[in-house]
């Protein structure tokens, strides 16, 4: 049996395409062309079969991606490594990482990454296309920094205060507003909508909260993720 | 999660069962879900054709595309907390320390 976009609930689809079309468009931290840039990237490193291994960077191999970027090598490296081998990463990778990369435009990379990676995800799971970029967006980033940012003790990454308040992956974006939300739009059309977390009984009608607990438990084991 | 909900539900969890990929939790389609999660966090089309049909032949259409939104946001969800540093309160570590363990992923690098 075939599934098409028609099949497919219009709040997840909605959450997918407000998220991709930003994916070409000036964010917080990096423009349109280099977010495109960093998600064309992104979407290498998840596609591949045979991926370079973790203590390589994507810029140093010949032919991987575009001799001229208008996003650092770095920032490709780092997309790279992050799609394709997240549970590798540790706090002396990011000490390294943000000695050349913002610590907010990180986060906003992450948020590239996670973009791309459920959005493909998805598509493969469904036997779906997954869609073209659409052409970078001409502007500046913002470079909206909030006020109260500061350095958290559950996460490497800062957040908003108050600092670890909430859970480490609920805060985590926090510090870049506009990529906290487009994900976690996504996670409330593809998983539980958040004032439904605590309610072990909730449901679409489709999916048990079991059912989805085991399907959650099994690709975070695959991907070897302690949290 | 897995755990907390299937107590809250009274549904027995097997996590040894989960971890090898035949079911584990005493709900319907175990088997099938956890076959589809298994195929698409890998490269074999042909894997994931064949569980994705074999879960719309048992649970339907609606359930495999909410199975595969589900699969989808734990892809996302693993990279943000691998990528910023997410780590657990100490206590809450050591409370599912067993269940680590029984995964398997007790040892793995992303263990901070």
């Amino acid at each position: 049996m075939t599934i098409s976009v028609n099949d497919i609930r219009t709040d997840l689809v909605l959450a997918h395409e407000q998220a991709w079309a930003a994916l070409s468009q000036p964010g917080t931290w990096w423009s349109g062309a280099q977010r495109r840039e960093l998600a064309t990237t992104a979407l290498m490193a998840v596609s591949e079969a045979e991926p370079l291994p973790p203590w390589v960077g994507v810029s140093s191999v010949d032919g991987k991606i575009s001799q001229s970027l208008v996003a650092p090598r770095t920032a490709h490296d780092t997309v790279y490594r992050i799609a394709r081998h997240a549970a590798t990463l540790t706090s002396d990778w990011y000490k390294r990482v943000i000695q050349e990369i913002d610590q907010l435009a990180f986060v906003e990379l992450c948020g590239i990454v996670c973009t791309v990676a459920t959005v493909v995800a998805f598509r493969n799971a469904v036997d779906l296309e997954v869609p073209e970029l659409a052409p970078a967006k001409i502007g500046e980033p913002s470079r909206k920094k909030p006020q109260n940012v500061v350095s958290a003790t559950l996460n490497w990454v800062p957040v908003i205060a108050p600092a670890d308040k909430d859970a480490a992956v609920v805060q985590a974006f926090t510090a870049v507003p506009e990529t906290n939300r487009l994900i976690w739009a996504m996670a409330d059309a593809q998983y539980i909508p958040d004032k439904e977390m605590v309610d072990p009984n909730w449901t679409r009608g489709t999916l048990s909260r079991v059912q989805m607990e085991l399907i959650a438990t099994r690709v975070s084991q695959q991907r070897e993720c302690f949290y | 999660m897995l755990s907390w909900s299937g107590n809250e539900q009274g549904i027995e969890i097997d996590l040894l069962s989960v971890q090898a990929a035949t079911g584990g939790a005493a709900v319907d389609f175990a088997h099938e879900l956890v076959e589809f999660a298994t195929a698409a966090t890998g490269f074999d089309q042909t894997a994931m054709a064949k569980s994705r049909d074999a879960l719309i032949a048992c649970a339907g259409l609606a359930v495999t595309i909410d199975a595969a939104a589900v699969i989808a946001n734990f892809e996302m969800m693993t990279r943000l907390a691998d990528s910023t540093g997410a780590r657990m309160q100490t206590e809450v570590v050591a409370d599912r320390l067993a269940i680590a363990t029984a995964m398997g992923v007790d040892q793995v690098v992303s263990r901070r």
